[in-house]
């Protein structure tokens, strides 16, 4: 039996690297019993990371066990249905502010969309939004979901998030567990480009290692949108963490890479900018 | 001749024009019609969401197979917003860029790496 506590997650930095350590000590386990606990906080969001963690040691046949979870983040993890994965009961969430933990294969988009529609779009719990708003957070989290199931080769991505009523924001949370984008990008073009390197050409745009189709407007998009919004994005993918917000760029390594790419998403609710203005176009123009 | 009036709610099947597959349903029709030198219009009523990822693969590799001139002359949108305008907008220019120069990847890669452009 191997014991593991996971001690005050939250997307920061060192929580991450704390689960990528946890990923590592056990990742060329086979046939084991991999307890886990809990201590002090863990982030609903966080679900998402774990899921796919968890996913990966579940594939060596290693049993999974979740236990000792102090009351204030059992509530959560089992209200936003991630310890319903692990042998615990579903429960009714009322007074909800999680948005679900979902396990979904890259083709179910469908599935995802509608998603995105019952739980961000249509809660009668989210902070009031203008409508341009929601759809500029909606589409956003459609472009992640499409690059993820585009680039990544995973089997599955692992879906979160949660509001925060009084702070005025939505985190959402997207993982895989596939190549990465270091080593998407590296193989795609015979380079040899750090993780965080790689992070940042992805992120400019028009940037994209598909053949043929031209692309990579998604994550210049949303690091635009983000920037007006007030909000934050972190980008973790093999050793690499990039994030940014108001309080500007931070781009540092973890010590050990992880298998697959997180995005960590926060928008602001009490954006006033107006986003169903823009400049008229016109198809003279466009074309 | 009458253009061709292309719905994309219709071919995508709902409202929620994200996903790259979908683009490639409404891509074949646009081409099919460029092909045999017919005008296009393409109509978004109803659509209520728009990704580039969908734009891309729609719109953006027109580019791949027929000319700038073509397009301009050959296609028109309709039921459009203006933020969704934008959207294509950026999505047509860096489709343009994209296809003009094959070795532009290759020196932003370069540059993010600090080498010289080859």
């Amino acid at each position: 039996m191997n014991k593991f506590i996971l001690k005050d997650i939250n997307a920061s930095f060192e929580s991450y690297q704390q689960l990528i350590e946890f990923y590592k000590e056990n990742e060329s386990k086979y046939f084991k019993t991999i307890e886990i606990s809990f201590e002090k906080w863990f982030g609903a969001n966080m679900s998402s990371v774990l899921g796919g963690i968890l996913d990966i040691l579940s594939n060596n046949l290693n049993s999974i066990i979740i236990k000792d979870i102090p009351d204030n983040i059992q509530r959560i993890i089992q209200k936003n249905g991630f310890l319903a994965y692990y042998g615990y009961p579903k429960t009714i969430d009322f007074n909800n502010t999680t948005i679900k933990y979902q396990k979904l294969k890259p083709n179910d988009g469908t599935f995802f969309n509608h998603y995105i529609m019952n739980e961000l779009l249509e809660r009668s719990e989210l902070p009031k939004m203008s409508n341009p708003l929601k759809k500029k957070i909606a589409e956003s989290i459609y472009e992640l979901f499409a690059n993820a199931k585009m680039h990544s080769k995973t089997k599955f991505v692992y879906t979160c998030g949660q509001f925060f009523p009084q702070k005025k924001l939505i985190e959402i949370t997207i993982t895989d567990t596939g190549i990465g984008f270091k080593n998407k990008i590296n193989s795609r073009f015979g380079r040899d480009l750090t993780a965080i390197q790689a992070i940042e050409w992805a992120i400019s745009t028009g940037h994209t290692t598909k053949q043929g189709i031209s692309g990579g407007i998604g994550l210049s998009i949303l690091k635009e949108f983000i920037e007006k919004n007030n909000g934050k994005i972190q980008i973790v993918s093999d050793n690499g963490f990039y994030q940014f917000s108001s309080n500007g760029l931070v781009k540092k390594s973890f010590s050990l890479p992880f298998p697959g790419s997180i995005i960590n998403v926060q928008f602001r609710t009490d954006d006033i900018f107006e986003y169903g203005l823009s400049d008229e176009e016109n198809d003279e123009s466009i074309f | 001749m009458e253009p061709v009036n292309i719905q994309v709610y219709s071919i995508v099947g709902n409202s929620l024009c994200v996903d790259a597959e979908d683009g490639q349903r409404v891509f074949d029709q646009i081409s099919q019609a460029l092909k045999a030198n017919l005008t296009v219009v393409v109509s978004f009523l109803n659509v209520e969401m728009l990704t580039s990822a969908f734009l891309n693969t729609a719109i953006g590799q027109l580019y791949r197979d027929f000319s700038e001139e073509v397009i301009k002359k050959s296609l028109t949108t309709k039921d459009l917003s203006n933020v969704d305008k934008a959207l294509l907008k950026r999505v047509v220019k860096t489709a343009k860029m994209y296809y003009k120069d094959p070795t532009w990847m290759e020196q932003t890669l370069s540059e993010i790496t600090g080498e010289n452009s080859k």
